[in-house]
């Protein structure tokens, strides 16, 4: 080997390294501004009122206090509406997967005519936005005089075409022959439905179950406009309530914020490689 | 081939989901022993609730059987959250109204008429008083109660005028007054500001009618671009453009009240409501006439109580709507917790919410009724309120002159009046 | 014989669709019907529907505040969209690597994005405050005076898509990740082998196999951008002046502040059409592109 060719190998493993360091602190820096927000909303909220409003801000409160946690289960039913949120959310997922596991099942291992044209309905309606049923669905749902109720916000998620389709892809690639001794067994479609293609499909059930829990858990629009009721509110418009009331009382709504973000990222804690899978897939949407 | 157990046990499954969400819905409609009712309000909420449990107690020693629940919403969602429980066919039994709102409601059908009833009872109507009984009239009849009113009225901090040299407002002041003692009493380095009063229709309405200026005429032709109207927007603009109020970044959120309880400016023109949190203020203040250009007008609200049409309950309900307006009881609470002043002609509970004070000036508030002004009776308030606020908000913003935005505004209230 | 089996394959196939197809229809398909006939009518809630004909439509073409949101819609998109893809793919690209602490790292970009929309908005609402919060701070420690954000018609916007693209650059980059994964490995030992730097392996190697995912997610963000709502909702509902109006929110206001419901479902089908063209181009240009490769 030449001189030169040696140092321009050192050279191009010096720039590798410090391509690497540089690297590394460009992610460690985005990393430190998606967290930075979040620290500072849980500051806040332990701030004392009255020491929030300053300039310059406080970065670390001087006396921490649970005092805004406190005002905020004061003025708002916010454990119900902890509890509201878990029971919309469980209650939505349950019957989603139910509901699209079964049609997924039906379109993907059984003939019958109608199917593919039943299917290509499912998919259209996937082509229009949610904001279209909005008005006719809220006419609906005062007419049944769900307003302010859990089924007004469940049922109308009962279903998911996006779902139903993630489902039937799934199961549309499972090999033909597991089913088939089972049949000659004289076994009926619940049974293979339940013992072998619902096993099968578990991870994208999971990204599913991920992917709605997410949408309940989070959703505000429809929530906004058929409850009134604090007592049947879900997290995110309890949340806009507080804003309301208390427009200025940004300890108060830190505090809100906190209380709601906490357990959807435990749960990610808990789930991060179905989460994770469940973004991904989400994006076919 | 039988459906397997398996299969049943779905079926349950999901019936029992069902069957669990749906008896959620029904209770409320369920019948029971004692008449329950409830009363939907935004001005108890939220400073204003021990008060009005006060009210309810003594309410239901009176009125055994009856219970009346609470349900309260801030005023910015209160309207848009009864016409949704309304639309809904989830109407309170009975709710409070504005006198903005009022016509809206009445005029759809929604309250219950009353005037019988009213009628009825000759002592009750003698001890509402009157311009505010008259204010819920619809039609030649009476579709709700009211139950307190208030004004706007300018308030003043005396130290900080003192401080100034600047002398004291008078019921004499006109715009030039106000304006020249908001120039003197800003101090820019001290962070206090002259004066403040909100730059939206609400305001607006009011400060064109002291300059003469009519936003609809009476054959119903639309006047809101005539000079007059220009001119007060323009004054109400000037305070900000010249730096006597605050604009919203300077405030960042911080309420223009927070800033007069905090000592951080002189005047402020706001509402008689204000009266139980400004007495904790630290320093000395009082209450004058609004200032008014060529001629005087002040702002008249007035909370009405109205029940629904849809109710079942009507007894209870008319029960509890004339004792919350017209009851000598709910009266002397209202006044000895400072809400407001009830729609009532008894003079010893006026007397005693007159002895109150601050302000020293009460009288200022009964002055005021002199010269009220109500808005003009459109249909659709919310929508030609959004559109006329965005209008004036870009005139503060210094994007569109006072004129432009009120030829403007002329063309908007027409084309939803055509709608 | 054969009509027993078929009408109890009938009844295994009903089974297994009619609980998740009579909520479609019940819920989605019903509804979007009569959201076509709704454009037709004028109905306050309170009072009768009226017939309207088209009215709702020629309304809606001279209404400047429709247009308006229209644009503001557009801006945000051409803000948001470049600008989230852009930050993502970098942040993807830097984290596709063996380096210390990665799941640590990783985590923090998901922790926006599985919080809920009106958490994030209000946690900015708070950081864009121009006296008392947290960015204006930042800045005036650089020597920046900062802007009043959410006061100002001309900020308003920008501080709405920087809120959007922090919350959602860990779901854009996680399909990146997913889509630079799945770049066969001897594609760029081959590169390294002949030399090439690192500015000309992402050229000639990374950006043309990725393309697919890019593609792909230009188009979700597009379409999931005009549907955008709550932290303009929480944020700066319409404001400062109007600016910040988009078409949900027009939407949302008409149906539910100003009782036209019909108008509301009017706008709605516009949103509708929009996203359905978006969707159309891309079929278009996929071909287009599969045709060249």
């Amino acid at each position: 080997m030449t001189d030169i060719s040696l140092s321009q190998a050192r050279s191009r493993r010096l720039s590798r390294r410090s391509g690497t360091a540089l690297r590394y602190l460009l992610v460690v820096l985005a990393a430190a501004t998606m967290v930075v927000p979040f620290l500072w909303m849980v500051s806040t909220s332990l701030k004392a009122p009255g020491s929030v409003l300053t300039i310059p801000p406080q970065i670390v409160p001087e006396s921490p206090t649970l005092d805004s946690y406190r005002r905020v289960a004061e003025s708002i039913p916010i454990v119900r509406m902890v509890a509201n949120s878990l029971f919309v959310t469980v209650a939505t997922v349950l019957l989603q997967l139910a509901t699209c596991a079964m049609a997924a099942y039906a379109f993907a291992r059984m003939r019958w005519r109608g199917r593919d044209v039943l299917f290509l309905i499912y998919l259209a309606t996937l082509m229009v936005p949610g904001q279209v049923t909005i008005t006719p669905l809220f006419i609906l749902v005062k007419e049944l005089g769900w307003t302010n109720s859990y089924q007004a916000l469940i049922l109308p998620a009962a279903t998911s075409a996006f779902g139903t389709f993630l489902l039937r892809q799934a199961m549309i690639s499972i090999p033909r022959e597991y089913e088939e001794a089972a049949f000659l067994d004289g076994a009926s479609h619940w049974t293979i439905f339940r013992t072998i293609i619902v096993p099968m499909s578990r991870a994208s059930l999971a990204t599913l179950a991920v992917f709605s829990a997410m949408g309940a858990w989070n959703d505000f629009l429809w929530p906004l406009i058929v409850l009134n009721d604090p007592d049947r509110m879900t997290l995110p418009v309890g949340l806009s309530l507080l804003q309301g009331r208390y427009t200025n009382d940004w300890n108060m709504i830190m505090a809100g914020a906190v209380i709601s973000v906490v357990p959807i990222v435990a749960a990610f804690f808990v789930a991060q490689r179905a989460f994770v899978n469940g973004m991904v897939s989400s994006g076919l949407k | 081939m039988k459906a397997s157990p398996s299969t049943k046990r779905l079926l349950l499954t999901l019936f029992a989901v069902i069957g669990i969400l749906t008896p959620a819905a029904g209770v409320a409609a369920v019948a029971q022993d004692a008449t329950e009712i409830t009363y939907f309000t935004f001005s108890a909420a939220p400073d204003q609730l021990e008060t009005l449990d006060a009210m309810i107690a003594v309410f239901e020693e009176q009125n055994p059987g009856i219970t009346v629940n609470v349900e309260t919403a801030p005023f910015g969602d209160y309207f848009t959250e009864l016409q949704t429980r309304i639309a809904g066919g989830d109407a309170p039994d009975v709710f409070e109204l504005n006198y903005e709102n009022f016509v809206t409601y009445a005029s759809r059908g929604a309250l219950l008429d009353v005037t019988d009833r009213l009628e009825a009872d000759p002592d009750l109507a003698a001890a509402i008083y009157p311009k505010a009984l008259e204010a819920f009239n619809f039609d030649g009849a009476q579709y709700g109660l009211p139950a307190s009113f208030s004004n706007v009225v300018l308030f003043y901090n005396k130290d900080l005028f003192d401080a100034a040299g600047v002398e004291y407002p008078t019921a004499e002041w006109t715009w030039e007054d106000e304006l020249a003692a908001g120039e003197q009493l800003t101090n820019p380095d001290q962070g206090v500001w002259g004066m403040n009063a909100p730059v939206t229709y609400n305001e607006f309405y009011k400060t064109a009618a002291q300059n003469g200026c009519e936003i609809v005429a009476d054959d119903g032709t639309v006047t809101i671009d005539q000079p007059e109207c220009v001119e007060a927007l323009q004054f109400m603009v000037d305070p900000v453009a010249n730096g006597y109020q605050p604009t919203e970044a300077d405030l960042s959120g911080i309420g223009d009240t927070d800033l007069f309880l905090q000592g951080d400016m002189a005047m402020i023109t706001t509402g008689i409501w204000m009266f139980p949190q400004f007495s904790e203020a630290e320093f000395a203040w009082d209450i004058a006439l609004e200032p008014g250009n060529t001629t005087k007008a002040h702002h008249f609200f007035s909370n009405a109580v109205a029940i629904s049409s849809e109710t079942d309950k009507v007894d209870a309900a008319w029960a509890w709507q004339s004792f919350l307006s017209a009851s000598p009881e709910a009266a002397e609470i209202r006044v000895g917790a400072n809400w407001e002043l009830p729609a009532v002609t008894d003079q010893s509970v006026l007397d005693s919410w007159m002895g109150q004070t601050p302000p020293d000036s009460r009288e200022v508030v009964f002055e005021a009724l002199d010269s009220l002004v109500t808005p003009p009776p459109f249909t659709n308030q919310a929508l030609i309120q959004d559109e006329l606020d965005v209008l004036f908000e870009r005139v503060v913003a210094g994007d569109l002159s006072a004129e432009d935005a009120l030829a403007e505004a002329k063309v908007t209230i027409e084309g939803v009046l055509s709608e | 014989m054969v009509g027993d089996r078929g009408w109890r394959h009938a009844a295994w196939v009903a089974l297994f669709v009619l609980p998740g197809f009579s909520a479609l229809l019940v819920f989605i398909i019903g509804p979007i019907l009569a959201s076509l006939v709704l454009t037709l009518y004028e109905w306050d809630l309170l009072t009768d529907p009226r017939f309207v004909g088209i009215d709702n439509f020629r309304r809606l073409i001279s209404d400047d505040d429709f247009w308006a949101a229209f644009r503001h819609t557009i801006g945000y998109i051409v803000g948001y969209v470049p600008l989230v893809m852009v930050s993502a793919l970098a942040v993807a690209l830097a984290l596709n690597a063996r380096m210390p602490a990665l799941g640590a790292i990783r985590t923090a970009f998901f922790l926006p994005v599985v919080s809920s929309w009106v958490a994030v908005a209000l946690l900015w609402t708070w950081m864009f405050n121009p006296r008392f919060g947290l960015i204006n701070y930042a800045l005036g420690l650089i020597g920046i005076d900062g802007p009043a954000w959410l006061y100002d018609s001309q900020w308003a916007m920008p501080a709405i898509i920087l809120t959007s693209v922090w919350k959602d650059l860990g779901f854009v980059m996680v399909v990146f990740l997913a889509g630079l994964q799945s770049i066969p490995h001897d594609y760029y030992e081959a590169a390294s082998l002949d030399g090439a730097s690192w500015w000309e392996r992402l050229r000639s190697i990374t950006l043309p196999l990725l393309a697919p995912t890019t593609f792909f997610v230009a188009i979700i963000s597009i379409i999931n951008s005009f549907q955008v709502f709550t932290q303009v909702w929480i944020m700066t509902e319409g404001g400062p002046s109007g600016s910040t109006t988009v078409l949900v929110e027009r939407i949302v206001k008409h149906a539910f502040s100003y009782g036209e419901m019909g108008y509301a479902a009017t706008i709605s089908w516009v949103l509708c059409l929009v996203i359905f063209a978006v969707t159309l181009m891309q079929q278009r240009l996929q071909r287009w592109s599969a045709a060249y490769d």
